[in-house]
């Protein structure tokens, strides 16, 4: 369904993605990064706004830029609010569904039958400024399904919605991903395994992994991370750390801290934990490894690079 | 790149069911078109827009005052012809078409229009059909109020060929202006004055072959040829116009603005606007 193949994409001296080669098929993913890895230059380039400055992108076996057909096949919903206030969700929808070269009256059914669908069928008459932003981004995703594609990308869909929008609108999406292809731009890893789709992990404009959640999660927990104690009897809880299996690196910061990597941080927080208890060790400070979305985007970089083992 | 085997597999569903008719292009054109009118009904549009009706019949009633007479037919027709083919038209196709690329990008609407089939070009049509509506209107109202304030004796024979020169003028210079709307969306405004100062008032009025490629040339000749003006034109003037028949000043203001706009819908359809230009 999407082919990228050694894809850069360069704004000036400025690099969006850095050499990607991905491929893939019919389901759902979700591109998974930080803010300013390069998502939206990716959607980019697969929605044809873009343009590669190297490499193929290909999107039903064809190149989507200037591409009607392949735009047709494409429904698209993007990160930014809807500022078009005075207009209705029908007319906004209705105008879109024309954008994709409908007949006024086929877009009108179009439009009205995507509203129902996300569920802003009583609000469609009232002003998009007068709607709260879980609504508008109703809307927005109204917008990009009404004309049927078979592939829906969605921008960063959940951002600045309250839990209840949150839950409603991945509801929404899973449906959809049910018989359609899904690509779901976020830099938050629980509202992609939400949606039960594949992963491709994207930092700093390159690649860094795909596959499914699960498998990923599997990746992550093998890679090596690191557990910072701060006590009174340092010495002795790095004895112990080191009897751990799995330990791979211990190093000493002062007399009374040390940094133990390992690829079973909890474990072994847990044990230097109960030894401490048992021996009456004060421990100051006992932080296991860094399990933050950064922190395993920078573990994937480091293997992505060779340089964790 | 780490790459683990994938995922979910559904089977690719087929062209989704067309409700679209042969011309198709055409329904994208007209919802744009549509869509741009009802963002100038606002208020401050509107306001402006009623500016430009009241404007040449304030400077009429100003030059009657001046003269303490009715105006002549030829002088109505001059001042009428700089006021309003001239002056409102401009005005009003520099607020209208100039901005049909940049208020895309400040409403963050571009991404939503560049994302479907046709939709770089629909926009750009759209928007042009919509200015130059828009344009006539306001120019043909003030044109209305202008004759109906009868201070130019036999002003009503002058309707159509002040008409005649607005659809021309809106026509030509809607699709000038889409030049620099493409070209340099965000400095558009100011582009396209500086557009309407060389191409239309400077090399307009060179008398050699770059002229013949200015609205404002067909525009004079048309003005001459259809206020029987010709041989009453000195010698040194006629160098400022075209002897050619009317139908060839029209089709070759229709020839211009075809081939300005395709050229303005290649340049869109090849543009690309980082996500950190959109609003």
């Amino acid at each position: 369904m999407i082919a990228l193949t050694h894809v850069t994409k360069l704004y000036g001296s400025v690099i969006g993605v850095n050499d990607v080669t991905v491929e893939l098929g019919t389901g759902a993913y979700g591109l998974l990064g930080p803010n300013g890895a390069g998502k939206t230059t990716f959607l980019g380039l697969v929605t044809g706004q873009l343009r590669p400055s190297m490499g193929t992108v290909l999107v039903f076996g064809e190149r989507p830029f200037f591409n009607a057909r392949v735009l047709r096949r494409i429904g698209f919903c993007p990160a930014s609010d809807l500022t078009e206030r005075n207009a209705t969700p029908q007319e906004w929808v209705r105008y879109l569904v024309q954008l994709s070269g409908f007949t006024p009256a086929a877009a009108a059914i179009r439009a009205r039958r995507a509203l129902e669908q996300v569920g802003l069928d009583e609000a469609s008459r009232r002003p998009l400024g007068t709607l709260s932003k879980g609504m508008r981004q109703r809307a927005k995703l109204a917008g990009a399904i009404a004309h049927d594609p078979d592939l829906l990308v969605l921008d960063e869909p959940f951002d600045g919605l309250d839990p209840v929008a949150r839950y409603e609108l991945v509801e929404l999406v899973r449906a959809w991903s049910q018989t359609r292809s899904l690509l779901v731009a976020s830099h938050l890893l629980h509202e992609v395994e939400a949606l039960h789709a594949g992963l491709a992990v994207i930092l700093g404009g390159r690649l860094v992994a795909s596959g499914p959640v699960e498998e990923l999660r599997r990746l992550i927990d093998t890679l090596p991370s690191e557990v910072r104690v701060v006590s009174t009897n340092a010495r002795r809880l790095a004895e112990v750390a080191c009897r751990n299996p799995g330990v791979d690196t211990l190093r000493f910061i002062g007399d009374d801290t040390f940094v133990v990597g390992t690829r079973h941080p909890q474990q072994m927080a847990e044990r230097i934990g109960i030894t401490a208890r048992e021996e009456g060790i004060l421990v100051r400070e006992l932080i296991p490894g860094d399990r933050s979305l950064e922190g395993i985007f920078g573990r994937l970089v480091q293997l992505h690079r060779g340089v964790a083992p | 790149m780490t790459t683990i085997n994938t995922v979910n597999t559904i089977p690719p569903d087929a062209m989704p069911a067309a409700d679209r008719g042969g011309l198709w292009p055409l329904w994208s054109v007209l919802a744009v078109a549509r869509f741009q009118i009802g963002r100038l009904l606002t208020p401050p549009r509107l306001a402006l827009a009623a500016l430009g009706v009241v404007f040449p019949a304030a400077v009429l009633w100003a030059a009657e005052s001046i003269s303490e007479d009715r105006l002549s037919r030829e002088a109505g027709a001059m001042i009428l012809y700089a006021l309003i083919p001239e002056a409102v038209c401009m005005l009003g196709l520099l607020m209208t078409m100039c901005p049909a690329v940049a208020d895309e990008l400040e409403r963050g609407t571009w991404v939503h229009v560049a994302v479907r089939p046709g939709g770089r070009r629909s926009l750009l049509l759209g928007t042009y059909l919509a200015a130059i509506g828009w344009t006539a209107a306001v120019a043909m109202s003030a044109l209305i109020v202008a004759l109906l304030l009868g201070v130019i004796r036999d002003g009503t024979s002058l309707a159509p060929v002040l008409i005649g020169l607005i659809l021309l003028s809106c026509i030509g210079r809607g699709a000038l202006f889409a030049l620099p709307a493409v070209i340099v969306p965000k400095r558009a405004l100011v582009a396209s004055v500086g557009v309407a100062l060389v191409v239309e008032y400077l090399a307009g009025f060179i008398p050699a072959v770059i002229n013949q490629l200015t609205v404002s040339l067909r525009l004079r000749s048309l003005l001459v040829k259809w206020m029987g003006w010709r041989r009453e034109v000195p010698i040194q003037m006629q160098l400022l116009i075209d002897t050619n028949p009317p139908w060839i000043q029209v089709t070759a203001v229709f020839i211009l603005a075809a081939v300005l706009l395709l050229v303005a819908v290649l340049i869109l359809e090849w543009r690309q606007f980082p996500p950190s230009e959109e609003s």
